[in-house]
């Protein structure tokens, strides 16, 4: 990149464009992946956003994305162009997801500081591999190259649009005085110029303004351009006029047959020195002018009247980016309604709003409103009123950070698909609530949870085609993601309709691990019981370890990460009907039901979740040992206790049992007690992560701000257990 | 309210060669002022278990949570109590911000980089507070000592060892 001027924020656009480019291929691609072929707008669509990728990628001067997304550019170009019967559609969806691959893994490089510095030529060389196996294999067994089929496919296009009878065609050769510098931008003006009265104009070399060398070819060769307009030849003459750049300038009229075909004038060009000219441009160049061509057309033929105007060309060459969001008019009014905004600014103003929060509270308990005998009614209203506007606030702020699970699923979606395709079984795949709005910080961490799951159902999960059959199974292998949103939860579950869990074999092997109680038989465990099993770390049943699973790492991480963020995997599944995981994990991580407790002058809160019971206990309930350690006795069962004060090292905690209360935790089956001075009350904290210079403090999580301004700690339940 | 002075954004220009000035102990320090972002008046703080014992805990500056360092003990010069002209001066280095408690706030003062020698090497091997003062500057008649406040925020090297005395310096 040129290092003189600043391109961070054109980067951080290339980056943020082209990865929205990408996500919305990827959907487009596998919405399509189980029909025969793609339709018509898909290729278009593919097409235009190769083309944009190519071209600002090429300002970028990230060559190797430039290179691949031409490529496909001309894959697509010739399917749509020559409408190929028998594409291996598969292999085409796969080439398509492999390049957005290799394009968003550069772009991630490149996101990260590094050069984009990929090898692309496989995937080139795949590519060109798939483009001569369809060419050969369809359009009617031409065997040519691709150009040669742009000489008769125009037509059909362009029977509608050349309608109106006032229009003429031109044909128009302007050479350059071989001295001219920047001839590719002097062609532009001409272009530009023309475009005032063109219905439709066709130029070549047509990458005036991103291809810095086509000023040489346009001045070696001539610049070339077609034109359909309707006026006479010396108003065209007037409009590109003869300055001091042009040498010379040849217009010719022609009929519409003539104009379609292209720039390739053949047998019909009167100038011998045109042929001569064509027959030497490279065939890059021709498939260029022809894809350019191709999308004029594809254009035309969505109005079906010809009333192109020539603003759209205008966008067209020079931002086929913006073209392609005002060609697709659906999403067009929702597209319009979102700005994207920097994190921390919402962080920013949800800091904002929860001190605005506290210093309501300071303003309505103070003291000087407890002076006997003030009239507060107008306040109390007052007071009231601005209570229930910040609580308003406060719900917006955290509604604007919810994001849609769409994304998420959209990528699981993918990974069905490779999978599946990789095992060779024919997998059906169904999103449910996928619009479920969840905290973006929950959705980074469920991501790979939740990838790890579906591939697990494709996995072994579902049985192969050959198995399914054998059970008489005659529905297709369906894998069904969904998530909803219940009693402040969300629940995203992976169902599949495979074999289901075998029991027998969950029991056998923890049996051999020596999970089991030696003199449990297995009937004494219930059916929950068993699948936790899976969960545990180094557990797997899968005999045979796949690409994808049976190494026994993964349900226990997939556990691990979900209870990170306060959630729970929950498991059923019903033998040779197949099984549900499901996922329960809060809507946001940013506020928490908390219990608020003191313990000497400190103020401590723990999540509620994690308490089963507070008690308050008597002297001779609790037992020590010799080494310091302390239990205690509640209705037969023996906990270990930790004093907080104690462990702390706080000050003027209380020191007798009796006069605290006990705090019965449970994380992970395993119980302890916690002793504190008094509780407080149980009320919505916000988790604010303790500032990073001071270190690590085992047993805590966070701080928050508490009602009065002060701050408590957010004592975290597992490092206690621990 | 808590707020008796904001700083403020100013130019690299205006703020070269001014240093905010406090004392503590018997000595006046002296810091850049482009790292103090704001100074307010003491406030409760919230401990933190298991920290260094110079970390005193956590104060909330409008709804930023800052950790606060007593200068006093940092420069083992023992704790003493905190009163009315206790301050604290909230700096930020290199994205942190930190509130150092300061027995009192002296002036924002003008110093001329000829005025400012290197600490002198003479004497006792003291470490444990040369580390943080990377030069001596004559103010009129007092001396005041330049501190680096990333050495002060961060431990990098073994404190341990013999105590500074600041005595020493005069």
């Amino acid at each position: 990149m040129a290092g003189d001027f600043n391109t961070e924020s054109m980067l951080d656009m290339y980056l943020f464009e082209n990865s929205q480019l990408l996500e919305q291929l990827q959907e487009t691609v596998l919405e399509q992946k189980d029909a025969d072929c793609f339709d018509e707008d898909s290729i278009n669509e593919i097409f235009r956003t190769m083309h944009t990728i190519k071209g600002s990628s090429g300002i970028m001067m990230f060559d190797n994305i430039t290179a691949v997304s031409h490529k496909l550019e001309d894959v697509f170009f010739y399917l749509r162009e020559s409408h190929p019967d028998n594409v291996p559609h598969v292999e085409l969806v796969e080439h398509v997801l492999e390049v957005e691959d290799f394009i968003s893994n550069e772009m991630e490089k490149i996101r990260g500081g590094e050069p984009a510095d990929g090898d692309a030529t496989d995937i080139i060389a795949d590519l060109d591999k798939f483009l001569n196996k369809i060419k050969n294999g369809g359009a009617g067994g031409e065997g040519g190259p691709a150009v040669e089929n742009v000489h008769e496919e125009p037509k059909h296009f362009y029977i509608a649009p050349v309608a109106s009878a006032a229009s003429r065609f031109y044909k128009i050769f302007i050479h350059f005085f071989p001295e001219t510098e920047m001839a590719n931008v002097h062609a532009y003006k001409t272009v530009y110029a023309l475009k005032e009265i063109a219905e439709d104009i066709l130029y070549s070399p047509e990458d005036l303004l991103t291809d810095e060398k086509c000023g040489e070819t346009i001045i070696k060769e001539g610049f070339r351009i077609l034109l359909q307009a309707q006026c006479s030849e010396e108003e065209v003459r007037e409009l590109i006029g003869v300055g001091y750049d042009i040498e010379k300038v040849d217009v010719f009229e022609c009929d519409a047959n003539q104009f379609l075909l292209g720039f390739d004038f053949g047998d019909t060009e009167p100038l011998p020195q045109i042929d001569l000219e064509s027959s030497v441009e490279v065939i890059e160049a021709k498939q260029e002018a022809a894809a350019q061509a191709g999308e004029a057309k594809a254009e035309e033929k969505k109005p079906e009247t010809p009333k192109i105007t020539p603003g759209d060309f205008v966008i067209q060459s020079k931002e086929p980016g913006r073209q392609k969001k005002l060609a697709k008019d659906k999403p067009k009014g929702e597209k319009a309604a979102f700005i994207s905004v920097n994190v921390s600014k919402m962080d920013q103003l949800m800091d904002l709003i929860g001190e605005l929060v506290i210093s309501e509270s300071v303003v309505l308990q103070s003291s000087d409103l407890k002076v006997p005998g003030l009239n507060l009614d107008n306040f109390n209203k007052a007071a009231a009123q601005l209570a229930s506007i910040s609580t308003d606030l406060q719900n917006v702020i955290m509604s604007m950070r919810m994001v849609p699970l769409t994304n998420t699923f959209q990528k699981m979606n993918r990974i069905v698909f490779d999978v599946s395709r990789k095992l060779g079984k024919d997998i059906e795949f169904v999103m449910v609530g996928d619009s479920t709005e969840v905290d973006k910080n929950i959705i980074e961490h469920i991501s790979d949870p939740l990838m790890h799951l579906v591939r697990n159902a494709v996995d072994h999960g579902i049985e192969s085609n050959e198995e399914r059959a054998a059970s008489g199974k005659t529905e297709k292998g369906k894998v069904t993601l969904s998530a909803k949103t219940e009693a402040g939860k969300v629940w995203i579950s992976v169902e599949d309709n495979g074999t289901g869990l075998d029991r027998e074999k969950i029991l056998a092997k923890a049996r051999k691990q020596g999970i089991l109680e030696d003199n449990k038989p297995d009937s004494a465990y219930n059916d929950k019981e068993v699948y936790q099993f899976i969960t545990l770390p180094g557990f797997s049943t899968n005999e045979q370890v796949t690409e994808y699973s049976g190494r026994g790492v993964g349900m226990d991480v997939v556990v691990q990460n979900i209870q990170a963020i306060g959630g729970a995997l929950e498991i059923e599944s019903t033998p040779g009907k197949g099984s549900i995981m499901s996922l329960k994990i809060p809507l946001t991580l940013a506020i928490i039901d908390g219990i608020v407790m003191e313990v000497g002058t400190s103020s401590f809160v723990m999540e509620t979740g994690v308490i089963k019971q507070f008690i308050r206990v008597k002297e001779d309930m609790m037992i020590h040992e010799p080494n310091g350690d302390e239990f205690v006795m509640i209705r037969g069962d023996c906990f270990p206790v930790i004093r907080l004060g104690n462990w702390y090292g706080l000050e003027e905690y209380q020191e007798s049992v009796e006069d605290g209360v006990m705090l019965i935790l449970e994380v992970e089956d395993r119980k302890i007690c916690l002793l504190v001075d008094k509780l407080v009350g149980e009320q919505e904290i916000v988790v604010k992560p303790i500032p990073s210079y001071i270190k690590k403090v085992k047993g805590l999580s966070g701080c928050t701000q508490l009602g009065d301004g002060s701050i408590a700690l957010i004592l975290d339940a597992p490092g206690l257990v621990e | 309210m808590d707020e008796m002075m904001n700083t403020g954004v100013g130019s690299a220009d205006t703020q070269e060669g001014k240093y905010m000035t406090f004392k503590s102990g018997s000595e006046y320090f002296g810091l850049e002022i482009q790292y103090v972002q704001q100074i307010i008046q003491f406030q409760a703080i919230t401990k933190i278990p298991e920290t260094e014992d110079y970390i005193k805990g956590l104060i909330n500056l409008r709804g930023k949570i800052v950790p606060v360092v007593d200068v006093r003990v940092r420069f083992k010069q023992g704790e003493c109590e905190y009163n009315d002209k206790t301050c604290i001066l909230v700096i930020v280095v290199k994205d942190t911000t930190v509130g150092l408690i300061v027995e009192q706030i002296a002036e924002v003062a003008e110093i001329q980089k000829e005025n400012i020698l290197p600490p002198p090497t003479i004497g006792r091997n003291d470490k444990g507070h040369h580390k943080y003062v990377y030069g001596i500057a004559k103010v009129g008649n007092s001396v005041k000592l330049l501190l680096d406040p990333e050495k002060l925020l961060y431990d990098d090297e073994n404190v341990d060892g013999d105590s500074a005395k600041m005595e020493e310096e005069e």
